[in-house]
């Protein structure tokens, strides 16, 4: 069982709400998306494990026992080209739950036209395995969904 | 063994979208299939996690591979995937 943490403070989501049908159709897995505070924050490890991608605008943590969480920080946010965003670790890192990753700013990321909200996903899971912790308001680092 | 080579050709590479489609595709045959960047070690095409941490980018080669019945069918739509702009 794995406890997937929220990375980024805000409103949690079912992914469907995510403006973006890779997401909201459960193309890359389930989960579920961060509607972000509009400020400067720093998006977090959901889990404890190791880097194993990095871009400025999403990254990937991977479980000692092989489960894979993406964070996706705003949608279309690749096409900014990590503008805005700064990069906190590296690939190949080991980190612990809640240790920063990424800093960006949501509201600079709507004031350039895009949406921010972050879905945050495992990784070839299937559906039934996801179950929702939390609705509504979340800190950054409190639980958000359990992965059976 | 079937195998088919071919460049990316998405401005994102194989991420978000193809990696996606890609790996949905991957995931409803029976087959075994198998993505490797040139040169570079095979993995699993039907995990998104395996894909993803490929890191395919624009402009790669990829050799993706699979072995049995409908393995040519099933390499052609990878393959279309994986060039669409």
């Amino acid at each position: 069982m794995t406890t997937v943490l929220a990375p980024v403070a805000g409103a949690a989501l079912a992914l469907r709400a995510v403006p973006d049908p890779v997401f909201s159709q459960g193309l890359v897995g389930p989960g579920l998306a961060i509607e972000p505070v509009r400020e400067p924050g720093r998006a977090v490890a959901p889990i404890a494990g190791t880097i194993v991608k990095l871009h400025p605008h999403a990254f990937v943590v991977v479980g000692d026992d092989g489960r894979g969480v993406l964070v996706h920080l705003g949608i279309d946010t690749v096409q900014l080209r990590g503008e805005g965003f700064e990069v906190l670790a590296s690939e190949g890192d080991r980190v612990e739950a809640g240790q920063p990753v990424v800093a960006w700013n949501p509201a600079e990321v709507e004031a350039g036209g895009r949406c921010p909200v972050c879905p945050v996903v495992a990784l070839d899971a299937v559906a039934e395995a996801v179950t929702r912790i939390a609705d509504g308001p979340v800190d950054t680092g409190d639980e958000l969904f359990v992965w059976t | 063994m079937a195998q088919r080579q071919i460049t990316v050709e998405s401005e994102v590479g194989l991420h978000a979208r193809p990696a996606a489609t890609f790996v949905q595709t991957a995931a409803k045959a029976s087959l075994d299939v198998t993505v490797a960047k040139q040169g570079g070690q095979p993995v699993n095409a039907k995990s998104i996690l395996a894909v993803l941490a490929l890191d395919v980018r624009q402009g790669d080669t990829v050799v993706i591979e699979a072995e049995g019945e409908g393995a040519d069918e099933l390499l052609d739509a990878l393959a279309l995937i994986a060039s669409a702009p």
